[in-house]
């Protein structure tokens, strides 16, 4: 591959078979993986299927694919792969369901929003011999890959500790508010500190064995700001920030640190600005370093795994442990106990 | 900032430093004392004489010999306790006893039992006790200290704050620092303390439960060099607290201070890195440096323990022996969770 023009990439790919892919769920990520796909070569997005037809339809027509109102309609079209982009609620029952109609899936994070939902989804991947990823979307931004690789060339010995802090408003994209309620995202300790649970757990190599957390009310929802803290099977330990109660106009930043035993690795995303075009009207473009470079470098390796039969760049047990850290984080924060994770089996 | 004391006609106040264990504290406390006309350094004492001068020397301070005769009843208001955290009390209680203020390093001991015989001997002896919670005297901590007062953030709710440095070893430190039996531990008492106590100050409100993560993963040096802490405030506000000697040798800087808050109507990022120019020089360091242009906090400190002193009460935003206490309580709890598997502890709760 590495001699070929990305032109040239795309072409051959394209000649040995488009790849056919439905997405389940128009909301915003599931525009984002449209986008991606689109991106990626060698790759129809032959269907997008949502509760709202208006809304497939829309996202549908982007890319010329068809409409569905939901995942059972859109089986009957021949497909190889499926994104999974709906609330995580519904995760595993169309996860499930993909599989047994023979789909490779995509599954958006975090897995489940319970313990037992995340293991019909690991039951269904151990018993298929199709590849599942699950959209840990952080492993693909460029900062946070790079850190990685960082880590994993050595650079700043072994790791001793991680923080990770994203910090927001609450978001207001989620149809009908679902993110605004806690018993459908698992707010803000589920749904946005499951990143860096993943990403932690990934960097530092090692598994989560313990966690406590702390939560605090907003006038953005019950439990909006949390802050949990976790150990590793290999004595590193770290911290997740997260918030939805923070004001707007402030916009959405990440921070990371990494300690290591022979160095540190920090980057904060309000600081890594990529400059901008200022006109005389008033008018700003601002030149975003990050983009969605992320969405684009994960779909194409789901895009890649698939074609090679696997293995998945993120296997489902990995969303699975990062959302069972998450979890066990709500429990402690509702219990004010931490919470062991070798032996934890669910609130 | 303080008027009042500033070519006052009131003679300065006669300051004495005692203990230099806090060696570049000690340092920086006498050029504070040695540069206002607000005080006069009067002497400079430790067991150790060539630490004492060389803190002494570089303002022309005498070294004294002997503590006793040091704090026989003459000139002597105050004095600057900056010896090994053990040793706080014996020495704050010396001073008390003389009837001269005191003005204690942080932590201001490594037990409860000390601060509380500290606060008793000072108020006993009806003289201020003091602890060098120097954040309160940023100048932009007192900009949100004011927003935070006026309400216009509403409630707070979410903190994250950090003081980031490294292990305080010799050569620029004297060994003590990471000897837990005169200092108390590692990372979490030396820097914690400090981050307690800012959102103490800020807030108003008291810690009613503490959950600590701690490990020995960076430097060797007996003691926890890596401290997570998380705390409950008693209106359900939440804290995370990183007080790690997680800066590498060769970092760019050397400590940090940091302070994320969010309440019900509005936040805060606080980053002290922010005052500073970046320099790579051939004849600093390897690489990249930053060099600070912030104000020296330390001689804005020093200032308002002598007008305090002189006008007989705490002025803001002064810590109180009660301050270092509870920030001591928390630390402790912090101890006793980390030991018993990230149990949420609740601090001490006895009154001074």
């Amino acid at each position: 591959m590495a001699d070929l023009t990305q032109d040239e990439a795309i072409d051959r790919a394209r000649a040995v078979k488009p790849l056919r892919v439905g997405v389940v769920g128009a909301g915003l990520i599931a525009g984002r993986h449209v986008r991606a796909y689109a991106k990626a070569g060698g790759v129809d997005v032959v269907a997008v299927a949502d509760a709202h037809p208006a809304k497939a339809e829309r996202l549908a027509a982007t890319v010329g694919g068809k409409a569905f109102s939901g995942l059972d309609e859109m089986l009957a079209l021949e497909t190889d792969a499926i994104s999974i982009c709906t609330p995580p609620s519904s995760h595993a029952e169309l996860t499930v369901r993909a599989l047994q109609a023979g789909k490779h899936v995509l599954c958006e994070k975090p897995v489940a929003l319970s313990l037992r939902d995340a293991e019909h989804i690991e039951e269904a991947a151990a018993a298929s011999d199709r590849v599942v990823m699950i959209g840990h979307v952080l492993r693909y931004e460029p900062d946070h890959r790079a850190a990685k690789d960082l880590v994993e060339a050595g650079q700043i010995g072994d790791v001793a500790m991680l923080v990770h802090a994203a910090t927001g408003s609450l978001p207001g994209w989620s149809e009908g508010g679902w993110l605004t309620r806690p018993e459908e995202s698992g707010g803000p300790l589920l749904d946005l500190a499951v990143h860096g649970f993943d990403y932690l757990a990934w960097v530092i190599g090692s598994p989560a064995v313990r966690v406590h957390a702390v939560a605090a009310d907003s006038p953005a929802g019950p439990a909006t700001y949390g802050l949990a803290t976790v150990r590793y099977a290999s004595g590193a330990m770290g911290q997740v920030e997260a918030s939805w109660a923070h004001p707007a106009g402030r916009g959405f930043t990440t921070m990371v640190e990494i300690a290591g035993s022979d160095g540190r690795i920090s980057w904060d995303s309000g600081s890594v600005s990529g400059g901008a075009i200022h006109l005389a009207d008033g008018g700003v473009t601002w030149l975003d370093p990050v983009g969605e470079r992320g969405y684009a470098d994960e779909i194409a390796a789901f895009a890649e795994a698939v074609r090679a039969g696997g293995p998945s760049p993120v296997p489902v047990s990995d969303g699975v442990a990062a959302t069972r850290t998450a979890l066990a984080a709500l429990h402690s924060a509702r219990t004010g106990q931490p919470v062991d994770l070798t032996t934890w089996e669910g609130p | 900032m303080t008027p009042l004391v500033r070519g006052a006609v009131s003679p300065p106040v006669n300051v004495a430093i005692v203990g230099c264990a806090h060696q570049p504290h000690a340092w920086s406390y006498a050029r504070a004392l040695a540069s206002t006309p607000s005080a006069r350094l009067v002497a400079v004492f430790d067991d150790d004489p060539a630490l004492a001068r060389s803190v002494a020397d570089d303002f022309g301070a005498p070294v004294a010999d002997d503590l006793d005769a040091l704090l026989a009843p003459g000139e002597l208001d105050a004095v600057v306790v900056c010896s090994p955290t053990a040793q706080h009390r014996r020495h704050a209680e010396a001073a008390a006893s003389a009837g001269c203020h005191v003005f204690s390093e942080k932590p201001i001991a490594t037990t409860t039992d000390d601060a509380r015989a500290m606060i008793t001997a000072c108020r006993d002896a009806g003289v201020q006790l003091h602890v060098a919670f120097v954040i309160r005297f940023l100048p932009h901590v007192r900009t949100i200290k004011e927003a935070i007062d006026s309400e216009s953030l509403g409630e707070v709710i979410g903190i994250r704050a950090g003081n980031r440095g490294r292990p305080p070893l010799p050569p620029r430190y004297p060994a003590w620092i990471t000897q837990a039996r005169e200092s108390g531990g590692g990372a979490l008492i030396d820097h914690s303390v400090h981050l307690t106590d800012a959102i103490r100050h800020l807030t108003g409100r008291e810690v009613v439960s503490v959950a600590a993560e701690t490990g020995e993963l960076l430097w060797g040096a007996g003691v926890e060099d890596c401290a997570l802490l998380s705390l409950v405030l008693d209106n359900g506000a939440v804290a995370g607290l990183d007080q790690s000697w997680s800066v590498p040798a060769n970092n760019p800087w050397d400590y940090d201070f940091f302070l994320r808050l969010v309440g019900t109507q509005g936040s805060v990022d606080l980053d002290d890195l922010a005052e500073s120019v970046q320099v790579v020089s051939g004849r600093m360091a390897d690489g990249l440096r930053l060099a600070g242009f912030a104000d020296d906090p330390d001689a804005e400190m020093i200032e308002t323990f002598c007008a305090s002193v002189r006008q007989g009460r705490l002025l803001e935003p002064s810590a109180s022996g009660e301050d270092g206490l509870r920030a001591l309580e928390v630390a402790l709890a912090g101890y006793a969770s980390a030991a018993s598997g990230a149990q949420f502890v609740a601090p001490a709760s006895g009154t001074a």
